[in-house]
């Protein structure tokens, strides 16, 4: 997940689609890429259930929809 | 790059462009606000402006939750920050908003414990591990980012972390739209939804917009093509002569939001009776505070704040930006007293603000058309 000068995902209001590639027991939490590489992990308690190769849009740590 | 390089690309953007072009009254002007800061940002990175006719004007709104923040609010983190024991966390760019003596980051570099997170999550991580220590989140943003500091919250609650607080700045986006639509100064005709918002709140809180003002409002996306393709869908509405929500962004808004989010949100969160807002002054219950049943978790009442208010530089016009009255460039301190390495303004500050975006990227073809 990037934070670059010019853009920080977490302080605007900007979401970024990323795939679920771990779900941890309880499945609240993902771990979960974005198309740059970039790893993180995610709550998804608003979602859930969700499953491996999900697409989610994240904002600050947590997914706030699904994404198609 | 998948799912992102459709949306950008040249060609799609230029039919658009000329699909615009058709659809608008040459004898017209034709004032069109982005309310999210996030549009303003992609709007300057990819020069939709200039694929845009002269006769169509983009305003930048109020969404940039960084921009919207008052000094006031920005000592009580001070103060919160320099108390014994205390790590303050907070997102990167809230770190260089300046308060009325100082920013957060210089806090820091006086010694106060202040810590960038990327998620409410992190906060309650160095909770955790760090149990001799007070861990407070300043938490900021708009409906997008409130359910992430939500669902922090429950689970502080259920796992009995008792060292972690959270100082809440969450607002909300309908008060400060229908304060500018009142607005006198400004006589805008249509506009671009906040995307992001709109998928936990859903499409349905904007339509006041077109039942009470007559005004037309597309939810739209963030990338280019996104927001080309929502211009053109407030024109045809305009021309049409209907005032509608419409909703562009399909593939992640749904029109009902995110009810589980709505959910959470209600039980941790209030409305706060008023609410300072920089540039616009107070509005009535347009920000969010801790419900009585999270009362344990409220930094405001865990420390003592100043709790002050604090005029704005009078050289600052983040006021006018943020309403859209002035555009970044017209403020008399625009790239030379205020600048993203010594901000003034806090529209200079976060990316998404609309001086930041426009010294970052609009500043040359600016200059351009000058020459």
């Amino acid at each position: 997940m990037s934070c670059e000068p010019e853009h920080c995902i977490t302080c605007g209001d900007i979401a970024v689609e990323m795939t679920v590639v771990e779900l941890d027991v309880d499945g609240a939490l993902a771990l979960c890429v974005d198309d740059a590489g970039g790893r993180q992990t995610v709550d998804v308690a608003l979602l859930a259930p969700v499953a491996l190769a999900d697409r989610l849009l994240v904002h600050a740590g947590t997914a706030i929809a699904g994404a198609r | 790059m998948r799912f992102v390089d459709e949306y950008r690309d040249a060609a799609l953007g230029r039919a658009l462009a000329g699909e615009i072009l058709a659809a608008v009254d040459p004898a017209r002007h034709y004032k069109v606000m982005e309310v999210c800061g996030g549009h303003t940002h992609s709007i300057y990175k990819y020069g939709v402006d200039d694929l845009l006719p002269d006769n169509v004007e983009l305003v930048h709104g109020p969404g940039c939750p960084v921009c919207v923040i008052p000094m006031g609010r920005v000592d009580d983190g001070i103060a919160v920050a320099g108390e014994a024991k205390v790590i303050l966390t907070c997102f990167g760019d809230m770190l260089r908003v300046p308060g009325s003596r100082q920013t957060l980051l210089e806090a820091k570099a006086e010694g106060a414990d202040v810590r960038m997170v990327y998620s409410p999550l992190d906060a309650l991580r160095i909770a955790r591990e760090n149990p001799d220590r007070e861990v407070v989140f300043f938490a900021i943003g708009f409906e997008t980012t409130a359910p992430s500091t939500a669902l922090t919250l429950k689970r502080a609650k259920r796992e009995r972390i008792p060292n972690f607080s959270c100082i809440c700045n969450h607002v909300t986006i309908v008060p400060p739209l229908r304060a500018l639509l009142e607005s006198p100064d400004l006589r805008l005709d249509g506009f671009l939804g906040p995307g992001h918002v709109c998928t936990v709140v859903g499409a349905r809180p904007l339509r006041f917009i077109p039942a009470d003002y007559g005004r037309p409002v597309v939810v739209s996306g963030f990338e280019p093509l996104d927001i080309l393709q929502s211009i053109l869908m407030i024109l045809r509405q305009l021309g049409d002569g209907r005032a509608e929500v419409e909703n562009q962004y399909r593939r992640v808004v749904p029109d009902e939001g995110n009810l589980r989010a709505l959910e959470v949100m209600a039980e941790v969160f209030e409305l706060r009776p008023h609410f300072e807002w920089r540039g616009l002054g107070f509005i009535s219950q347009s920000a969010l505070r801790l419900s009585e049943a999270y009362a344990d978790f409220d930094a405001e009442r865990r420390f003592s704040t100043p709790g002050v208010r604090v005029a704005d530089p009078k050289a600052c016009q983040c006021g006018e930006v943020l309403k859209g009255v002035i555009k970044p460039w017209e403020c008399k301190v625009f790239g030379t007293g205020c600048t993203p390495e010594h901000a003034i303004g806090t529209c200079m500050v976060s990316p998404e603000g609309a001086c930041a975006a426009y010294y970052n990227f609009g500043r040359y073809a600016r200059h351009k058309e000058a020459v």
